[in-house]
């Protein structure tokens, strides 16, 4: 062994590294959130009906935060998700059976949707690395730009349906015990950790977001990597978004609306720091159910859904100086 | 005159020849110069098989533009370059590797937030290694393939640790592992050996863990060659078999290590011995000492340092490294603790001493990290310069601010003469002197001026040098941390020598001419 970990504070250094690493203290929050509700609500709250509530609402945000997780752990942000979602949900409604008759090339339209937020993703990754601009700014406009594209295809005519009433009912439904959408979001959470943990794309991200200097000298193509990364996190949204067209029954360009915010806190919370290197989708997993389980309890126990986003907003801030709090020292540069 | 070259010899090839292999690096002619400065005059170097070889020489010798032209960095202008019998022509430190040399840098180069066994694997580049081909890991076989690199270079840490828990000792095993897993792929299939260089790796080790560095490099000679720059001689003269002294670009010693003394060492790196080159009057103690420490310890830097800075007098400070000096200017200048003693600023006690009290109470401190700690490139030369408020004016308008500038700009010389550049683009010198004019503006009490001249080329640190003068000529007491005796000579007033975090001799120039030599049996 090394000789680190023979010494006292370097095995507890470990330990508690380790505690980390494996998000024991998020889940703890969850089930303490869990347990608190339960509690104040017992008839209404931990029920199966309100558990399949809870993983259905978790579903779309799950699926995006699998996409954002990996962008955010080589340190950069996507913040186009609401207009991806938008984009694609448009997409894939015009393009399968609808009221509007515009065209239906059956379920081509799903891998169709998915390219468009491919193509949208990977379009922002592109020229944030090789035009050298902050993700941070390119997915800003590109949300806009999606939010454009959609508001193009929705037109001035009358909403699209969709006209598929199997695919429309899909989602919400339990032929598994558990609501389909969160079973779908369970799929690509595991195919986004089978990246992160199998693939070179999914290390390289790891390695790119501790040091990317040292990605650069060590060999690695880290714009090729990045764009890949953009492209799958557009990909997400886009399924993020084709799923809410479907829980809507109809195209809208707002399909995403108040997602962003959730799936990054979700990422926060989760334990995955905006400045990248470590976490990972499972972390997500629990930051948006943490989420998810406080929006649903705070409803059934009677606060004001007015209150609830300066609640989350609170839990935000809070989970961040959590996070940070061991690591806080007088001359660390922070910004 | 006393003889202090030791006869140079021709290089010792251990194995080359003898058993019919062909050295693992044999340079010759090689040569590097930035415009007019030749920073390697042509050289001519072998390294053979199973060789440990100590680099050695002062700040601007040479050294790191050799090895950056060993790794690929620079492209020398002449002479021929040939690794394991084959002439090569190296794009880059990546390169370098993937032909059979490794270089570890001081600066540690790993992802902390990954394991041993995959920092390991992912410095074999693109093309990855055999476990993680068509990109997929095969963990499995990836922990079987860095497990057996660190086998090889005799390496306990466990190939699932995360290069984080680690301790710093264990990173440079790591570092080495990387290195030498690529590079003995390559060696091997030309059916030579690896070359690892290593840039002062003990500088920031503990004692035990030079030891482990040390057991290390023993076992990497089983392997190939290393080449060790430190400037810690007493470790070279330990670990080294055979050591190679450059001076002014040039290789002035290669030979074996037996019989040589540290003091052998120091002679080679200063070459000729000489007195002070400047023959002007010493101005004498006047007043008060703008600075007076008594007494001033730190557990582990330095111990009961008593001196005085008088204004008006330049007060120099030599010693080997690792005498203790870069702490104890820090110390005083209130950047790092100290642990007893007094200091007193213009004849006034000091308490609770920090960087902003210390500017406040008239000191100014050059770093020695220019890029680090004292240029801020990104913003304009005059921003820079402009930088310290000066006593109550926190406001200092665009038009006073210019004015300003272009004063300092004048006063110091400073090309090309536009102060609204950014600062990164202006050359290393000019860089100093905006740094330097920084801290004059204010009219400190006491200038601390740490390795004022480190990077700068030979007609850069004569007008710095000119400016260090200039300001003790007005007042200011200057303590200096200089880069070579000669540069201590010939500015200093009075030159204090340090040994193992002591004084141990102290030079006025009003009385004594100390030569070169005699400065450095007080060193070592």
């Amino acid at each position: 062994m090394t000789s680190l970990s023979e010494t006292g504070s370097g095995g507890a250094a470990r330990r508690r590294g380790l505690a980390a690493r494996a998000g024991l203290a998020e889940l703890a929050i969850l089930l303490a959130l869990v347990a608190i509700f339960s509690v104040l609500n017992p008839h209404a709250f931990p029920t199966l009906t309100n558990l399949n509530t809870i993983l259905n609402n978790a579903a779309i945000p799950i699926v995006i935060g699998v996409g954002a997780s990996l962008v955010v752990l080589t340190g950069r942000i996507d913040l186009s998700v609401e207009g991806v979602m938008g984009a694609a949900g448009m997409a894939f409604v015009l393009l399968s059976a609808n009221s509007r008759e515009t065209a239906d090339i059956g379920w081509l339209a799903y891998p169709a949707a998915l390219a468009v937020g491919a193509v949208l993703g990977g379009t922002t990754g592109a020229i944030h690395a090789l035009a050298k601009v902050p993700s941070f700014i390119v997915s800003l406009g590109m949300w806009y730009v999606g939010l454009g594209i959609a508001a193009v295809l929705f037109g001035y005519e009358m909403i699209p349906f969709l006209g598929n009433e199997a695919a429309v009912a899909w989602p919400t439904a339990t032929p598994l015990g558990l609501p389909n959408s969160f079973v779908l979001a369970l799929v690509v959470v595991g195919l986004g950790w089978l990246i992160e943990r199998y693939t070179r794309l999914g290390r390289y991200a790891y390695a790119i977001g501790n040091n990317e200097s040292v990605a650069r000298m060590t060999g690695i193509p880290v714009a090729g990597f990045v764009v890949a990364i953009f492209a799958f996190a557009g990909a997400c949204s886009a399924l993020a978004g084709v799923m809410g067209s479907l829980a809507l029954g109809a195209g809208s360009a707002t399909v995403g609306v108040g997602m962003l915010f959730l799936t990054l806190a979700a990422i926060v919370i989760g334990g995955t720091p905006l400045g990248g290197g470590r976490g990972g989708a499972l972390r997500t997993v629990t930051g948006v159910l943490i989420l998810s389980t406080l929006y649903n309890g705070l409803i059934l126990v009677g606060v004001d859904p007015s209150i609830q986003s300066g609640v989350s907003g609170v839990v935000l801030v809070a989970a961040v100086i959590a996070a940070g709090w061991s690591q806080r020292a007088r001359l660390r540069v922070f910004k | 005159m006393i003889q202090t070259g030791i006869p140079r010899q021709a290089p010792i090839q251990l194995d080359a020849g003898r058993d019919g292999t062909a050295p693992i690096l044999r340079l010759s002619g090689l040569a590097k110069s930035f415009g007019p400065v030749a920073a390697v005059k042509p050289l001519t170097l072998t390294v053979g098989r199973h060789e440990v070889i100590g680099l050695i020489g002062e700040n601007g010798a040479g050294k790191s533009t050799l090895l950056k032209l060993l790794t690929g960095v620079h492209q020398p202008d002449a002479g021929t370059f040939e690794l394991n019998g084959r002439p090569v022509r190296l794009k880059g430190p990546q390169d370098a590797t993937e032909h059979g040399l490794g270089i570890v840098h001081q600066e540690q180069s790993l992802f902390t937030n990954l394991s041993v066994a995959e920092n390991i694997v992912m410095g074999a580049g693109r093309k990855g290694s055999a476990s993680t081909r068509g990109g997929i890991y095969r963990w499995r076989a990836l922990h079987r393939e860095a497990a057996e690199v660190l086998a090889r270079i005799g390496s306990t840490v466990s190939p699932a640790t995360i290069v984080g828990d680690l301790g710093f000792a264990e990173r440079q095993m790591v570092e080495i592992a990387r290195t030498i897993h690529v590079a003995c792929r390559t060696a091997e299939r030309q059916g030579g050996a690896p070359l690892v260089i290593l840039d002062e790796p003990t500088s920031v080790l503990e004692e035990a863990e030079t030891a482990v560095l040390e057991h290390e490099i023993a076992r990497l000679r089983a392997i190939g060659s290393v080449i060790f720059v430190s400037h810690r001689l007493e470790e070279v003269l330990r670990i080294c078999t055979r050591i190679v002294v450059m001076r002014h670009g040039e290789l002035v010693a290669d030979r074996p290590v037996d019989g040589v003394t540290e003091a052998d060492l120091f002679r080679l790196m200063i070459g000729k011995d000489r007195h002070a080159r400047t023959r002007e009057a010493v101005p004498p103690v006047t007043g008060t000492p703008v600075l007076r420490a008594e007494g001033l310890t730190r557990a582990g830097a330095f111990h009961d340092i008593c001196l005085d800075v008088h204004p008006g007098r330049i007060t120099a400070i030599v010693g080997t490294f690792g005498a203790g000096r870069e702490a104890l200017v820090r110390a005083l200048f209130g950047a790092e603790p100290l642990d007893g003693g007094r200091l007193e600023v213009a004849g006034r006690d000091v308490v609770q001493w920090s960087p902003r009290r210390a500017i406040r109470a008239g000191l100014a401190y050059l770093p020695a990290e220019r890029g680090v700690e004292s240029a801020v490139g990104g913003l304009s030369a005059a921003r820079n310069l402009t930088m310290v408020p000066q006593g109550r004016s926190w406001l200092l308008s665009p038009a006073g601010r210019r004015a300003l500038a272009e004063e300092w700009f004048g006063r110091l010389d400073i090309r090309p003469n536009l102060p609204g550049q950014d600062l990164a683009r202006f050359s290393g010198g000019n860089q100093q002197k905006v740094v330097l004019a920084k801290w004059l503006r204010l009219k400190p009490r006491v200038l601390i001026l740490d390795h004022p001249l480190r990077g700068l080329d030979p007609g850069a640190g004569a007008t710095v040098n000119a400016c260090i003068r200039a300001a003790a000529a007005e007042g200011a007491g200057v303590l200096l941390l200089a880069d070579t005796l000669e540069e201590a000579l010939d500015l200093g007033h009075e030159i204090l020598v340090m040994r193992d975090g002591e004084i141990s001799a102290r030079f006025d120039r009003t009385t004594d001419d100390p030569t070169t030599l005699d400065l450095l049996e007080k060193m070592v």
